[in-house]
């Protein structure tokens, strides 16, 4: 049994995330707690002060007691509560410590000493539980994120504590890999383990949470049963700023794109891995200037290739884009495209805000530069670093580096894992905003959602191939959010709830 | 995805495994005396047998690219110092003398370290240096270290590549530096940070002996390369006490 | 404050070492070109000396350096490149906890003066050329008279192996005072130095 009496803390040095106030909460053994609530409000918090990571790993100000089973956690040392509370973060890339597969999921067992025998064993099990075989005996460099993911939870799973933490593990997966965790959840629920699980995305745990800790700046607004939860409707949900919770309950705002007869050619898009696996193998793909184009797909399909060499950034592409006056080989089209990367980090250079903007431009002009930032509500923040800022702000600054370019051709890498509902809803509104500059927007994304509140078009990529191209119109969002709703996985696990 | 690792991620081959803690002993004994060692006696036999040991090895696996490398280089140098040496003079003399000298003593080293690299996976790398009892202090950040080099250069490129799409080319030294090494620090802190959370809340620093499931031992090979590299040391030693 | 190396501590040592030795051979792919293997002497320091001077932010324990020193003379060794890595960075590496220790983690001008020490370890890259070279020298005189060798000699004299070193140190030194900048630059103000 987990139990926090009057919990508050505060980090020791400013952070994104904010402390926690007056938490008591009481969780059961064998139930599983879904926390929720807009970005910063506490639930990444709470799940780091039942691994031990708080105090130990983040110091600040605890006030207050953790106790699992009378057992107050801060005054144990982070290997002993490693042994009974598991933890799986969102970031499959960061989380493993070992480059193979086999010696990842022995790691927890061999940091406690436990006989060979022993460990050689439950790595066996684990394996074989969750179907990991095909995964064996390879480079964790090599693995998709979900696949990652996968083996993360596996090693946690192969030292068989009773708790399970999860802080937004699905930030960074598509539906597949979404339907395979939430697979993993249900076998953790059904060997009894108690699970606490921080999300945004709360449709794959719809019938897997017993209840909903609402939380909200730091304390625990409300909780709900499953059952209240379920009944609460789509509009409460979208007030608390918590996203929907199936498909079917999401609104479609159809938007009319810019009206123009100019068309995109893009022509002889090809990519093939050194190993002469094919990719992208694109013939011929029309788009119409100042289009908002959705590119979907499963994981692998080749949307980020394709955005990768859309941009110019593959030598080995040799791909066309025919404009109306001129054809644009790889290196003209590097002038003319930019893209906001997945990390947006990768391409934050300056010491601040104002100078990042400069930098994308031919001739620096300071006043047009404040313009920019003002448009995208940066003004206050242009003399900070822009690592000193949070996901978001970085992102913006991104897109006002964008604009400062003045190129035609926007691209989006994944622009709203793991945002919140409010969040998303700003990024869709920066997007448009492009949109109505005349720019072409490309967003390559799983969040159809997102895909509703600011595309226009959409392109369907499968295995390197265009399988579809449609407008957004009734039709065309039909089409969209029944991909969606494909999970492609066996029929038995099918519930047509995969949303985002 | 190609990552550049240092040692290698799964095993390529099973067959004559040479267990870590002699291949680093064979990497030790070739480097030192083919580089240090005088001449005479049992030098001219311990030397050119020590050259010919990573070719040997490359050869067995499979590694024919570098094997044909190492031959044809070797050669080159060779017949580069019997042949242009006494054609030419002043700098470019010695720059020949030295380029042909210093290859044809590193070259074996080297090769031999590159086939050590090339078919030792980090979990053997590992669990050898456990055996060998090296500290924790040493092993966990060795083991990091392997981890983390493939992922520097995977943050490397993506920073590269965000350069090019931004048009940032090659104006100043210093600023190129600036914007390849600042992002990539930040980047390779946060990700460090995240790495440490998910190795501590899987126990990581208890103070107990780590297990290893990676299997290393000695086998009738290793005795075999131990043996040659005992009579390589002989030979060193003894040529150092004759002169 | 608790003074033993915790699992944290030595996972950013092994984090910093990794972006050190990635530096280190990206400079080295100059040395393809064998004049510019003693100006790997200099660049390197200068350049690691960012991710250098930002690691030393995060070492407030003894043993962090000497460490790194350490790891990096095991790495050096089984790539091949000769067994004196090591040995000089354990030398060089407990200098540098010395120095660092007696300015209580906390000076920066003995942060720079730590750069230019460990800077110093690279030198063992080196040694080995001039060791070979007097074995390599003696088996020429044979071949090509003394007046021969002695003209060679003048080209890479007794000393030159104290320049070099003398050369990793100052390297070392401008690199600690770049990284230093840097850190005031952008890490600092980014919040995480």
């Amino acid at each position: 049994m987990i139990e926090l009496r009057q919990v508050s803390f505060r980090y020791e040095q400013a952070r994104q995330e904010n402390g926690l106030r007056d938490v008591n909460l009481t969780i059961g053994d064998g139930e599983v707690i879904l926390l929720c609530g807009e970005s910063g409000c506490g639930k990444t918090t709470l799940t780091r002060l039942v691994n031990g990571l708080i105090p130990h790993f983040w110091g600040g100000d605890l006030n207050g007691e953790v106790l699992i089973d009378g057992v107050k956690i801060n005054e144990m040392p982070l290997y002993e509560t490693a042994k009974i509370v598991g933890s799986v973060f969102q970031n499959p890339r960061s989380q493993f410590f070992n480059v193979d597969t086999d010696s990842e999921i022995a790691f927890g067992c061999e940091n406690q000493g436990l006989p060979e025998e022993e460990i050689r064993k439950r790595v066996e099990t684990n394996v074989k539980q969750y179907s990991l075989e095909p995964l064996m005996g390879r480079s964790i460099f090599e693995l998709s994120g979900g696949e990652k993911q996968k083996i993360a939870c596996a090693s946690v799973s192969a030292c068989d504590p009773d708790i399970l933490v999860l802080d937004e593990p699905t930030a960074n997966l598509d539906a597949r890999a979404t339907a395979a965790l939430r697979r993993m959840l249900l076998l953790w629920k059904a060997q009894g383990k108690t699970i606490i699980i921080a999300e945004h995305r709360l449709y794959f745990l719809r019938d897997i949470a017993d209840r909903i800790v609402y939380m909200n700046q730091g304390r625990i607004e409300t909780v709900f049963t499953h059952e209240n939860f379920i009944s609460l409707g789509a509009e409460k949900l979208e007030n608390m700023g918590l996203r929907p919770l199936s498909l079917n309950e999401l609104q479609c705002h159809i938007k009319q794109p810019v009206q123009t007869n100019e068309n995109l050619v893009f022509s002889d898009f090809r990519f093939s891995y050194k190993n002469g696996k094919p990719v992208l193998d694109i013939d011929k793909l029309n788009i119409s200037e100042g289009a908002s184009v959705a590119v979907i797909g499963h994981n692998g399909a080749g949307k980020s290739t394709f955005a990768r060499c859309l941009c110019g950034l593959e030598r080995k592409c040799g791909g066309k884009l025919l404009g109306q006056a001129n054809v644009k080989g790889r290196k003209q089209r590097l002038k003319c495209c930019f893209m906001v990367m997945q990390d947006v980090n990768h391409q934050l250079f300056t010491e601040s805000v104002l100078d990042e903007v400069l930098l994308s431009m031919e001739e620096e002009n300071e006043e047009q530069a404040e313009e920019i930032l003002k448009g995208l509500d940066l003004q206050e923040l242009k003399e900070q670093h822009p690592m000193a800022l949070s996901g978001g702000q970085k992102q913006r600054v991104a897109i006002a580096s964008a604009i400062a370019s003045k190129r035609e051709i926007i691209l989006f890498d994944e622009p709203t894992s793991g945002l919140d509902l409010r969040h998303m809803r700003e990024v869709a509104a920066n997007l448009w905003q492009l949109n109505a500059m005349g720019k072409t927007v490309f967003v390559v994304t799983h969040d159809p959602e997102f895909i509703l509140s600011c595309c226009t078009y959409v392109v369907h990529m499968e295995q390197g191939y265009v399988i579809a191209q449609y407008p957004l119109d009734t039709n065309g969002t039909a089409r969209m959010l029944s991909f969606f709703q494909d999970t492609a996985d066996k029929p038995a696990d099918l519930e047509g709830m995969v949303m985002m | 995805m190609m990552a550049n690792e240092i040692l290698q991620s799964v095993s390529t081959g099973k067959r004559f495994k040479l267990d870590p803690r002699t291949k680093m002993l064979m990497v030790i004994t070739i480097s030192t005396v083919i580089i240090g060692g005088g001449n005479g006696g049992l030098m001219n036999i311990a030397k050119p047998l020590l050259a010919a040991v990573p070719l040997l090895m490359l050869i067995t696996s499979r590694r024919s690219r570098a094997a044909i490398a190492y031959t044809a280089i070797y050669i080159l140098c060779f017949a580069g110092e019997r042949l242009l040496v006494p054609i030419t003079s002043g700098f470019l003399n010695f720059l020949i003398v030295a380029c042909c000298g210093m290859l044809t003593r590193f070259l074996p080293g080297i090769m031999m370290g590159y086939f050590l690299v090339t078919t030792t996976t980090v979990s053997e790398f590992t669990a050898a240096m456990e055996r060998m009892h090296m500290p924790r202090q040493i092993t966990i950040p060795l083991s990091v270290m392997f981890r983390f080099f493939p992922t520097v250069g995977e943050e490397m490129a993506a920073i590269n590549d965000a350069m090019k799409m931004r048009g940032i080319t090659f104006a100043n030294p210093m600023r190129m530096l600036e914007y390849r090494l600042v992002p990539m620090l930040m980047c390779s802190v946060k990700i460090g940070e995240e790495l440490s959370a998910a190795a501590l809340t899987r126990g990581l620093g208890a103070p107990v002996k780590r297990t290893n499931i990676c299997e290393v031992g000695f086998h009738i090979q290793d005795m075999f390369a131990i043996l040659i590299c005992i009579f390589g040391f002989a030979a060193f030693f003894s040529s150092r006490i004759i002169s | 404050m608790n003074n033993k190396l915790q699992a944290k501590d030595l996972i950013n040592v092994g984090i910093f070492s990794a972006i050190y030795l990635v530096v280190l051979m990206a400079v080295a792919m100059l040395g393809y070109i064998p004049v510019f293997i003693p100006l790997l002497s200099v660049l390197v320091p200068i350049v690691g000396g960012i991710p250098f001077m930002l690691f030393l932010t995060k070492v407030k324990k003894f043993g962090m350096v000497w460490i790194m020193a350490i790891i990096m003379g095991i790495v050096m060794l089984i790539l091949g490149m000769g067994v004196w890595v090591l040995p000089i960075g354990i030398v060089t590496g407990l200098i540098c906890e010395l120095i660092l220790k007696s300015g209580n983690y906390a000076s920066s001008k003995k942060s720079v003066l730590v750069s230019g020490v460990f800077s110093m370890s690279i030198f063992g890259n080196y040694l080995p050329m001039f060791i070979a070279r007097d074995s390599y020298f003696e088996t020429m005189r044979s071949g090509y008279g003394n007046e021969y060798v002695n003209a060679l000699t003048n080209y890479m004299p007794e000393w030159s192996w104290l320049l070099l070193l003398a050369a990793c140190f100052i390297s070392g030194i401008a690199g600690g005072l770049l990284g230093k900048a840097v850190l005031k630059k952008h890490f600092k103000k980014a919040g995480i130095a």
